[in-house]
């Protein structure tokens, strides 16, 4: 709760600041403002707390979710250095509007009722379809925020029809009220509440871009500017995996045999599609957007076989995916810069592509690692943390007797092994004309952390145990 | 807590070491790496002896009460098994650790001497203290996840050392030849822990055991557990036929040859035995088959050594032997006799090797004692010292290894006369060719070159300091245990409570008297004096000089120096056979694999050009794309039923 608050007076203050005349406040209070919210999330810790009338609810788990994505939304503006560089840029907007969107994804990961939940998802989706047309001047950005707005809105009135018909059936918009409507209905349950249920269910899988819902991911990752890809495949992802596991663990597990052949299903659509379609990318970038397609199957897999470990094994997912995937984004925009650099002659636009990593570890040895690192997490290879991660994932799976998912899950991530390790071979194995790449302290210090933190779970997974 | 604390500092200091060294050996100057790796072992050894002071002082702990359990985190839990990074305190890893950062420090200390020349010093000492780190966590675990990790890092450390000199083929086929054979065994000592676990649903020592005292003696599971364990053990330890790995793993520097190959790694199957005493206990057959390969190596190494002419060849054979006595020893359920004797031998061992290595430092890298003698004269240090070693490793009183041994045989004895016969029959030959090896060097007339002569020098006192330490200790460690319940029994008796818990009559009291006692310490002590007086006749007295490499040998004689032909008989039983299948797959089957891959690859990459063409950028197809797919949903799941 408190963070909520804080992040919305933050924003303000932020917006506020703006009107100076040195932009170089911004970015370290930005900074701190995340580090005050992340340091009040924990006030609260081992109690569990009703605010608002009853609208959010503050518990461990909720806490640390928050702490993920406040961790996660930290470590993407402290690699937002550029834009103090960027003469058209309004640093002072940007980080206004991430705070404000943080609020919106606190509200999906402890929503309470129904109502709270939708404006969680708004506030933070129409933040985003902002900040992927933030680079105003660029064609595909504005066409990226354009799709993203328009299949946004067509979904976000099938979550509200679903919400809709939701009350309808159960006359409440609250997940406790809900639950008591499925677990006990008075005289069986209604064809409104099942319908209101799957399109509920729809609108929330497009935010976590679960196949056939997905279409939209490749074009906006691709277009955004690549640090609210970041922000976008990390922090969207896990609010909107929160608020899908709030929902179904507490509203709808009393009917869990209804919906979870929809939600194999759709798993198995993404993990295909997602892994599939990655292989053929020439674009690092766009490839990223595909991996996060597959990483949304695999964290659908602990949903669909919802049990006791699902909640531990979305979280260590969560937080796994997503210091992997800062990392490599982060090495994405140093790279992609000096190769534009480079090539603002030529203007070729192959900044982005996979020959742009050619040899980059010779010459720049830490960005090197970093980046095999969170690949390989990405990959799940053991002494990493994503393997933990697929490992909890899968064992999910195996506790419900699921085993053709966790056969495609199994072959789909060896397809990923191929994708992944394009960029590592690329960067150790391939000549190329690389100049060693100057990096600030401070995003050196993100990109050590985050590979740091990618290989100590993974020789550690149990450190996180217990937490919540 | 405290402890907890301290426990974890005893490995983080070398491991500290390690990484400083490791990461900057090419800028920190040489003074300063071998002073780095130095004072972290010693550190080490400090903190151990505090701990161990600190465990005398518990009387609580030293009596009955459990060990002290250092849990650090949990490591891995998977279902219902727990696996946690955790450290056991008790009598038998708070001995080994004393000796293994205790020696440790001493060789490290003679490393700074003697690899002082070499370009690599600051990695040397890197690897060594990464060694003593696996090492400490190989004996601190408190389970056998942790034993294995130890255990595996060990090996590594051991291939990373015996290769250092990488640029030389031979060595580097050497250090190759020590991981794949250490495999092999630890390929055993994996599935016994597997199979440990799927019977007792832990790895934790303390779980484990206690679980096991209610199983009764000859339990087949257990055969077999303690049966793979020991395949572990005969990897590590060089027992037959897992042994030829030690002798040419002599490539390595001798300071490695010392730590590693004489004193701490290869002694940790008998630790891991004695850890596991109470398995072993109740698997009599086990034990047996133990003894039998025990003299079996004991003597064949010795028979070995005998005709070796390289110094750190008959050491090596000599290690080999000593081993199988250890093992001797713990298959007569000796246990305490058994780590007796891997302490002191650790003392004469480690001696012996840093004098071998003082000698070649002296000749300038000659290992060819043919090429040496007299050299008493010019390294007195190292000759004394060297003395005091040979004498308590042939089992002369009053030195280490005297009692040490002497207590192996005599619960040998006891337990049969025919074994107790061939480990007296070894013990002649130890002190054999130890004399042997004592005389051709340091007695008689120079026999090397004049270059070689012009050059003899002691070596400096970084060198000789631990010399001195471990001749004292060799010469006088047979204190710990003296003959009629000595201090070692008790302090370690409280490891064996579920041994005697299981079968009370291995354990029983000694029924031989005190006569026959004094008259077996006679016999092997008589023997070994015998032999050593030979050797003095032989080598001394008449001179005789082993014969070059050219001379025709009898048959017998001829077996032995090719050492048997061991390692022509894997060569072409074992190696050959392997490389004939892989080479057959190789021609045809890589073709099937390839096609197989290829074609998957193929299958994948052209299921993603059909797919990518979705993603065609048009927002009707798109949207309609989701319209379809939420009909189809809806429909799939009110109209068709599954």
């Amino acid at each position: 709760m408190f963070p909520i608050v804080l992040l919305s007076v933050f924003g303000i203050l932020l917006l506020f600041l703006g009107f100076l005349k040195s932009r170089a406040i911004l970015l370290p209070a930005a900074l701190l403002f995340l580090l005050v919210s992340l340091a009040v999330n924990f006030i609260d810790w081992n109690k569990t707390y009703l605010y608002f009338n009853g609208m959010l609810l503050s518990d461990n788990l909720s806490m640390v979710f928050t702490a993920i994505v406040l961790g996660s939304a930290f470590m993407v503006v402290a690699l937002s250095g550029s834009f103090m560089e960027d003469e058209s840029a309004q640093p002072a907007e940007y980080y206004g509007i991430l705070l404000f969107s943080l609020v919106g994804a606190l509200m999906m990961i402890g929503f309470e009722n129904l109502i709270m939940l939708f404006v969680g998802v708004e506030i933070l989706s129409v933040a985003m379809y902002v900040l992927t047309g933030s680079d105003k001047r660029n064609l595909r950005s504005n066409e990226a925020a354009l799709k993203y707005f328009l299949m946004g809105a067509f979904t976000t009135g099938i979550m509200l029809f679903g919400m809709a018909l939701l009350y309808g059936a159960t006359g409440s918009f609250t997940l406790g009220g809900i639950r008591a409507y499925a677990v006990n209905p008075q005289v069986g349950l209604s064809l409104l509440f099942y319908v209101g249920l799957l399109m509920l269910l729809i609108g929330l899988l497009f935010k976590v871009s679960a196949a056939p819902f997905h279409f939209w991911t490749p074009d906006v990752y691709d277009g955004a500017p690549t640090l609210f890809t970041a922000f976008m495949s990390t922090v969207v992802k896990t609010a909107g995996f929160a608020a899908l596991f709030r929902l179904l663990s507490i509203s709808f597990s009393g009917v869990y045999t209804f919906w979870w052949t929809i939600l194999a299903i759709i798993t198995t659509l993404t993990l295909v599609a997602g892994n599939i379609t990655a292989v053929y990318q020439n674009s690092f970038k766009r490839m990223m957007a595909y991996s996060s397609i597959s990483h949304a199957g695999y964290l659908l897999i602990g949903l669909a076989a919802l049990g006791q470990q699902t909640k531990q094994a979305i979280v260590f997912y969560s937080l796994a995916y997503s210091v992997a995937t800062i990392a490599a984004f982060g090495v994405l925009l140093l790279v992609a810069r000096q190769r534009n650099a480079e090539t603002i002659t030529s203007g070729g636009s192959s900044s982005e592509s996979f020959d742009a990593f050619n040899g980059l570890a010779r010459q720049n040895p830490l960005l090197g690692f970093a980046m095999a690192v969170s690949m390989l997490s990405l990959a799940g290879i053991p002494l990493t943390a994503g393997f933990w991660g697929k490992f909890y994932m899968f064992s999910t799976a195996v506790e419900r007797g699921q085993i053709w998912l966790l056969v495609v899950a199994v072959l789909m991530s060896a397809v990923g092994i191929y994708y992944y390790f394009r960029v590592i071979i690329a960067m150790y194995f391939r000549e190329g004309a690389t100049a060693p790449i100057r990096v600030a302290p401070f995003y050196r210090y993100v990109l050590v952390v985050a590979t740091l933190l990618t290989i100590g779970l993974g020789i550690a997974p149990g450190l996180l145990e217990g937490l919540f | 807590m405290q402890t907890d604390l301290l426990c974890a500092l005893i490995p983080l200091f070398p491991l500290i070491g390690f990484i400083i060294n490791g990461f900057g050996f090419r800028r920190i100057p040489k003074s300063l790496a071998g002073a780095i790796a130095t004072v972290a072992v010693l550190a080490s050894f400090l903190t151990s002896c505090f701990l161990f002071g600190a465990f005398l002082g518990n009387a609580n702990l030293t009596s009955t009460a459990g060990p002290l359990k250092a849990v650090l985190f949990d490591w891995i839990s998977v279902g219902d098994l727990d696996i946690s990074f955790s450290f056991q305190i008790d009598q038998l890893s708070l001995l080994m650790l004393l000796v293994v950062t205790g020696v440790g420090s001493l060789i490290h200390l003679y490393s700074i001497g003697y690899m002082k020349h070499d370009e690599g010093f600051g990695k040397f000492m890197a690897f060594l203290n990464l060694f003593v780190f696996f090492m400490l966590l190989l004996v601190m675990g408190s389970n056998y996840v942790i034993m294995f990790i130890g255990w595996e890092g060990v090996g590594l450390c051991s291939y990373l050392l015996i290769g250092f000199w990488n640029t030389n083929t031979n060595y580097n086929n050497a250090a190759r030849k020590a991981f794949v054979m250490n495999r092999i065994g630890d390929l055993g000592f994996l599935l016994g822990i597997f199979w440990i676990i799927n019977l007792f649903g832990t790895t934790e020592y303390t779980d484990v055991f206690k679980q096991a005292t209610s199983l009764a003696i000859g339990d087949p599971e257990i055969l077999a557990i303690t049966l793979l364990l020991f395949v572990g053990a005969m990897g590590k330890s060089a027992q037959i036929p897992l042994y030829t790995w030690l002798p040419d793993a002599m490539a390595g520097p001798t300071p490695v040859s010392a730590l590693i190959h004489a004193a701490t790694m290869v002694t940790a199957g008998i630790y891991m035995v004695v850890r596991s005493n109470v398995l072993y206990t109740l698997s009599p057959l086990t034990l047996e088959i133990i003894g039998g390969i025990a003299i079996a190596t004991a003597l064949l190494a010795a028979s070995i050594g005998l005709l070796q002419n390289d110094i750190k060849k008959v050491l090596a054979y000599s290690t080999v032997s000593q081993l199988g006595y250890m093992f001797l020893g713990l298959s007569v359920t000796a246990y305490t006799a058994g780590m007796f004797h891997v302490i002191t031998h650790a003392f004469f061992k480690a001696l012996l090797f840093l004098g071998a290595g003082s000698v070649i430092h002296a000749m300038s890298d000659e290992q060819d004692i043919r090429n040496m003698g007299g050299l008493r004269k010019s390294l007195p240090v190292t000759f004394i010292t060297f003395l005091i070693g040979t004498i308590a490793i042939s089992g002369l009183p009053p030195f280490a290894g005297f009692f040490s041994k002497d207590e192996i045989l005599a619960h040998v004895f006891e337990h049969n006369k025919v074994l107790w016969a061939l480990g007296v029959l070894g013990s002649a030959l130890t002190s054999f060719y130890m004399f042997r090896l004592l005389f051709l060097t340091f007695f008689g007339e120079f026999r090397g070159t004049e270059e070689q002569r012009h050059h003899l020098h002691e070596s400096p006192a970084t060198m000789t300091a631990p010399l001195v330490f471990l001749a004292i200790l060799s010469a006088a460690g047979g204190v710990l245990n003296l003959p009629g319940g000595g201090w070692l029994s008790d302090f370690m008796a409280p490891l064996f409570e579920g041994s005697r818990q299981v079968n009370p009559e291995a354990f029983a009291e000694s029924t031989i008297d005190h006569s026959t006692e004094y008259i077996l310490m006679a016999v092997s002590a008589g023997v070994a004096l015998i032999s050593g007086i030979i050797a003095y006749v032989m080598y001394v007295s008449r001179g005789a000089v082993p014969a070059p490499e050219t001379t025709e040998r009898s048959m017998p004689e001829q077996v032995v120096y090719n050492k048997y032909y061991v390692d022509e008989f894997y060569e072409a039983i074992i190696v050959r056979p392997i490389r004939g299948l892989g080479d057959a797959l190789y021609s045809f089957g890589e073709f099937i694999i390839d096609g197989v891959v290829n074609g998957v690859a193929w299958l994948v990459r052209a299921g993603s050009n059909q797919l990518r063409l979705l993603q065609n950028g048009s927002i009707g197809f798109y949207v309609f794309a989701m319209v379809l797919s939420i009909v189809a949903i809806i429909a799939l799941r009110f109209f068709v039923r599954f």
